[in-house]
């Protein structure tokens, strides 16, 4: 049963809420590529915001009843409350460089009534390499090979 | 249950072929296709009786395994061929990527959660 809750009801409409208040955000990492097809899998769901501080984030925080806790220690900041546990915040991407010129490069998914901006394969595939990280060596081929599929699928 | 002209005949609109070019390439001759669309029960009998003993369509109880089976295949052969075009790739990430691919993105999301949330049994 609790499988069915996953990415349930109050994660989809934080997601809407941000499109709906135009938070400049969008979805990264693995998750990012699940969305596109690729066979992978993840704990959580990476956003990377334009503006943390960004008052429409903070009127969505407000309407979805959950919090900004900012960066304490070693520890990164995060969200707290009912809906946003599965969200984690990403600061930095390796190999993008700036957020505003990888925001251009976003595609649309849609959720259904919504559409949410989402980190193309080829650019996650550039930032695992660039983290070199072992467990973004691990993922990489599986990566790469779901690239070409869905390359292949759109042509 | 018999066969609906009108509905054929929409098909063939949306697929942009005539009546008479489908059933060239089908293969059925137009004598054959005529008489069937005149039959009031195009199912075998004993269907007929099974589902009339049950007080229930036979629509409630036939399925489309093969038509399942049929696109499985299909995505079998896509997968064998796009493992051969491109060498060095994991065939089991190319038939799972095609499978993800028939999902809604929500959908692929969701299992890609599921399996990483599910607890890793080899370290119990």
């Amino acid at each position: 049963m609790a499988e069915d809750l996953i990415f349930a009801k109050n994660e989809i409409r934080f997601l809407r809420e941000l499109v709906r208040h135009k938070v400049d955000f969008m979805i990264i990492g693995l998750s990012a590529a699940a969305l596109q097809g690729a066979p992978v899998v993840t704990q959580d769901v990476d956003l990377w915001f334009a503006d943390l501080a960004a008052p429409q984030l903070t009127k969505v925080l407000n309407k979805v009843k959950s919090i900004y806790i900012p960066p304490m220690g070693n520890n990164p900041p995060m969200f707290a409350g009912d809906g946003v546990k599965l969200f984690d915040i990403v600061m930095h991407v390796h190999g993008l460089g700036e957020y505003a010129q990888v925001k251009k490069q976003a595609i649309k998914i849609s959720l259904g009534d919504f559409k949410v901006p989402v980190l193309p394969l080829e650019l996650i595939i550039k930032s695992k390499q660039a983290a070199g990280r072992a467990k973004d060596k691990l993922v990489l081929p599986v990566l790469k090979d779901a690239l070409k599929t869905i390359k292949s699928e759109q042509h | 249950m018999r066969i609906s002209l009108e509905a054929i005949k929409n098909k063939c609109r949306q697929q942009n072929i005539t009546l008479t070019e489908l059933l060239k390439q089908a293969g059925v001759s137009r004598n054959a296709f005529y008489t069937l669309a005149r039959v009031d029960f195009v199912l075998p009998k004993s269907i007929k009786a099974i589902a009339e003993r049950l007080n229930i369509s036979p629509s409630e109880f036939l399925t489309e395994d093969d038509r399942e089976l049929e696109k499985m295949k299909l995505l079998l052969k896509k997968a064998d061929d796009l493992a051969g075009k491109y060498k060095n790739t994991d065939q089991d990430n190319i038939r799972h990527t095609l499978l993800l691919l028939q999902e809604p993105p929500i959908e692929r999301l969701r299992r890609a959660l599921i399996r990483g949330r599910r607890p890793d049994i080899r370290q119990e």
